[in-house]
């Protein structure tokens, strides 16, 4: 007989969780960080994006970005092993919050009170979503 | 050259089915395999056993498709516009997970979503 499997969020997968976050942030300052180096590339075309690539290809902050991209399906997959897609999904969203914040820090890029707001309901909404997948009590 | 907003409001839905798509297909894999993970070892192993599975790979070719309907929304349309549209991914990520994968989901989590939604818009658009 298999044991019933737990499926509910732990506090473990919750830290799983926002450290996928994390890392979706730093792939992400990775990518921003290898673009930026070429800034004067002009797009204009689906061609011109290949070229793009192409010429960011010996970025090694490129390479890091996707070494971190690796980690997060890795991650990822452990995560949807234990949980539902819809609690992990929302929870996961945590990067509405640290990408602005990276933003602000290291791209000196500002954060209005609305954004502010919306990082607040995002909190709210992700706490709403872990408590719907929180064991609860079994009655006797 | 600028999309009318019914095209790039139809792109990006375009590109969160292919998301969800992608999402479904990776999470109904894992459930097929249903291994229990407490090691590093043992994530790598449900890795290693989802590269074999077919659709996993074809989830990635949404992805891809995703992330090219995307590329080219950025190149046309209004940043923070394509993003607060994207953000209804997480509405059909919960509805696909609901009605495909038979997940139970509460008023709590509905709430939940609707938040996160709502933040999500309020970021992108503040």
């Amino acid at each position: 007989m298999n044991s019933p499997r737990k499926k509910h969020l732990t506090l473990k997968i919750l830290l799983i969780l926002v450290s996928i976050d994390l890392l979706e942030t730093l792939a992400q300052f990775c990518f921003k960080k290898s673009a930026l180096s070429f800034s004067n590339f002009q797009i204009n075309s689906f061609l011109d994006v290949l070229n793009f690539i192409k010429t960011i290809i010996p970025s090694g902050y490129l390479w890091l970005g996707l070494i971190f991209v690796v980690l997060i399906f890795i991650t990822w997959s452990t995560v949807l092993s234990r949980i539902d897609l819809s609690v992990a999904v929302p929870v996961c969203s945590f990067s509405y919050i640290t990408i602005p914040l990276v933003s602000m820090i290291f791209f000196h890029e500002s954060i209005s009170w609305v954004r502010w707001m919306g990082i607040f309901l995002i909190i709210i909404g992700v706490i709403l979503v872990s408590m719907s997948s929180v064991r609860r009590k079994e009655c006797p | 050259m600028k999309l009318g907003i019914f095209y790039i409001i139809g792109l990006v839905l375009l590109t969160d089915i292919c998301d969800t798509i992608s999402q479904l297909f990776l999470k109904s894999s894992i459930n097929s395999i249903d291994l229990h993970i407490n090691t590093f070892k043992k994530a790598l192993e449900l890795v290693i056993r989802l590269a074999k599975i077919p659709v996993v790979w074809l989830g990635f070719v949404f992805s891809g498709i995703s992330l090219c309907i995307w590329l080219f929304v950025l190149t046309r349309a209004d940043l923070n516009f394509a993003y607060s549209v994207d953000s209804m991914r997480y509405i059909l990520i919960t509805l696909a997970s609901m009605t495909i994968l038979k997940e139970k989901i509460g008023t709590i989590r509905w709430f939940g979503i609707i938040a996160v939604v709502s933040g999500i818009m309020l970021v992108v658009l503040g």
